[in-house]
């Protein structure tokens, strides 16, 4: 065997798709983590929703439920939980096991978009399901949010939810990794500061109206698109913060 | 084969880590030889950790330079593809069963050997399927040594492998690093506090105290510059008058001292003298020279379950 001297060694670094590919890779080696767990309790709370409903509506004659169920949601709230861990977890990994930071976070940006496309293609999919079945008949609207979309659009405003609520995620979790508790304390209080802050001056602006106005004028797909200035700020802050970052395994 | 005047694995040059007013490395200037194992030696919170933080470009240097395989470190996956930095306290993903770790890490690096990663586990009595999250501190210890190992990444970097695992365990690990390492020949630093168990497999020693370097030698030039001398109490004393004494041990009538500077000459004059002269342990040699203290006791064993 051939010793492994500078000489003998590549000097060039691996292609960055197999590289990017690599990180994505870690993060599904146990795919359960990421695709397993979030359907099994999706489908769960889906399985409980239609027996509740099916219960009331056996009670009330065959009366049926008006109204977005709402249960969706819990993937919107889990992608975000899926990044937060995802990056506190793998991060310190991948260094050790050689990987850039940079590498890394566009591994782990890559995944969770790929992520965020394939869990709003399947919430689309099945909204266009229940329309088909009309909701069971007893009006169990779980996935379809928006009875007036298309295929399309439905995908579209998920894929922009998912997309916010990952890089939220992220961004929450680079400012731990890099900062640890000092870095949350101040994280939060800055949040905190900054919401009472904008609601001080919208009152005293008295903009509020101004505000609702915003939202009903941009519409829903609208409003999700605006939601894309949130995402890329929280992406790119992500990006800055663990750049620097010095993983510690604590 | 014989090596060649290498160029370095490391090479660093005034490198300096500095948190706040605690300069945790000071202005180390040292170099790494390619193919040795080397041992980065000190106490706790001595840098150990930071420097090889900055050798891998985890860690951002304050002040000087750190070259790695010839180019920067930090960023750099170009030689970082090279590495495999095994901390003291890795985390794993929370659901992460051992499997996953062997699966996930061969994309990694370019050597990985497989059928020797499953062997290590038998050996280490561990089963792929076990969570890692319920392994006790000293399994998962032994998970970093099995990936470490098996990587043969051209430059491993161990971080007190050992917290938590066995002697027997242990010992796999200095075998297993041995031997394998005769075979794949690589870059190693090995960083310690169980200096003893460690020596004869280190080739360099690099020693550092509070973030600076006070010794860069081979192994075996440290230690034939000291040496133990024994006989009785007073022969003993008679022959150590004057000399630096790393260490003392009395038994009985019997004294047994371990002598900082011993030459040839000195070692004939001792045996002369009548007294015996053997070999001394490099952690008297290093306790002595970062501000230990020269005890009459003998050397404690408590690191070694800590």
């Amino acid at each position: 065997m051939t010793a492994l001297t500078a000489d003998t060694l590549p000097t060039t670094a691996r292609p960055l798709g197999r590289r990017i590919s690599t990180i994505m890779l870690l993060q599904l080696t146990n795919p359960m983590t990421l695709v397993g767990w979030p359907l099994m309790i999706l489908g769960f709370i889906y399985v409980l929703n239609l027996a509740i409903y099916s219960l009331i509506s056996t009670a009330t004659s065959g009366a049926s439920a008006v109204g977005v169920n709402g249960g969706v949601g819990f993937i919107w709230v889990y992608t975000l939980v899926m990044a937060v861990q995802s990056v506190n977890q793998t991060f310190p990994l991948a260094l050790g096991f050689g990987a850039t930071r940079r590498d890394y976070l566009l591994g782990t940006g890559a995944l969770f978009t790929l992520l965020s496309a394939g869990y709003a293609a399947l919430i689309a999919t099945l909204a266009m399901a229940e329309r088909a079945v009309d909701y069971w008949g007893i009006g169990l609207r779980f996935f379809d949010t928006s009875p007036d979309f298309s295929w399309l659009e439905l995908f579209l405003g998920t894929l922009l939810i998912l997309l916010l609520f990952a890089s939220i995620g992220a961004a929450t979790a680079s400012v731990y990794v890099r900062w640890k508790a000092t870095g949350m304390y101040v994280f939060w209080a800055g949040l905190v500061i900054l919401v009472v802050a904008a609601g001080f001056v919208l009152t005293w602006t008295d903009s509020w109206a101004a505000v609702g106005e915003f939202f009903v004028t941009a519409g829903v797909l609208g409003t999700l698109a605006w939601s894309l200035v949130i995402t890329a700020l929280s992406s790119l802050a992500a990006y800055l913060i663990l750049r620097r970052a010095t993983p510690t395994n604590t | 084969m014989t090596p060649a005047p290498e160029s370095p694995a490391v090479q660093a040059r005034g490198l300096t880590k500095r948190y706040g007013s605690l300069a945790a490395v000071d202005d180390a200037t040292f170099t790494i030889a390619e193919n040795a194992i080397t041992g980065l030696l000190g106490r706790n919170g001595a840098g150990k950790t930071t420097l090889m933080r900055l050798i891998t470009g985890q860690e951002f240097p304050t002040s000087g330079t750190v070259r790695l395989f010839g180019a920067s470190p930090v960023e750099n996956a170009a030689v970082l593809q090279h590495t495999c930095f095994i901390s003291e306290a890795q985390r794993y993903p929370d659901e992460f069963r051992i499997k996953h770790v062997l699966a996930g890490a061969p994309r990694f690096f370019a050597h990985w050997d497989a059928d020797f990663a499953t062997e290590l586990v038998g050996e280490f009595r561990l089963t792929p399927k076990q969570r890692i999250k319920k392994l006790s501190r000293g399994q998962r210890s032994a998970i970093g040594v099995i990936v470490g190992l098996a990587s043969r990444a051209p430059l491993t970097i161990f971080d007190e492998p050992y917290l938590g695992l066995d002697a027997v365990a242990r010992q796999i690990f200095y075998d297993r690093l041995l031997a394998d390492y005769s075979e794949n020949p690589r870059t190693v630093i090995l960083s310690t506090h169980l200096i003893d168990e460690v020596s004869q497999l280190l080739e360099h020693a690099l020693v550092i105290d509070a973030g600076r370097i006070v010794i860069d030698a081979p192994v075996e030039e440290l230690r034939s510059s000291a040496a133990t001398v024994s006989g009785t109490t007073e022969a003993v004393e008679r022959f150590i008058a004057g000399r630096e004494v790393a260490h003392r041990e009395q038994l009985g009538g019997l004294l047994s001292a371990t002598v900082a500077a011993m030459d040839d000459a000195d070692r004939g004059a001792a045996r002369t003298a009548g007294l015996e002269v053997g070999p001394v342990s490099l952690q008297q040699l290093i306790v002595r020279r970062t501000g230990g203290f020269t005890t009459p006791s003998t050397t404690t064993h408590e690191e070694a379950t800590a």
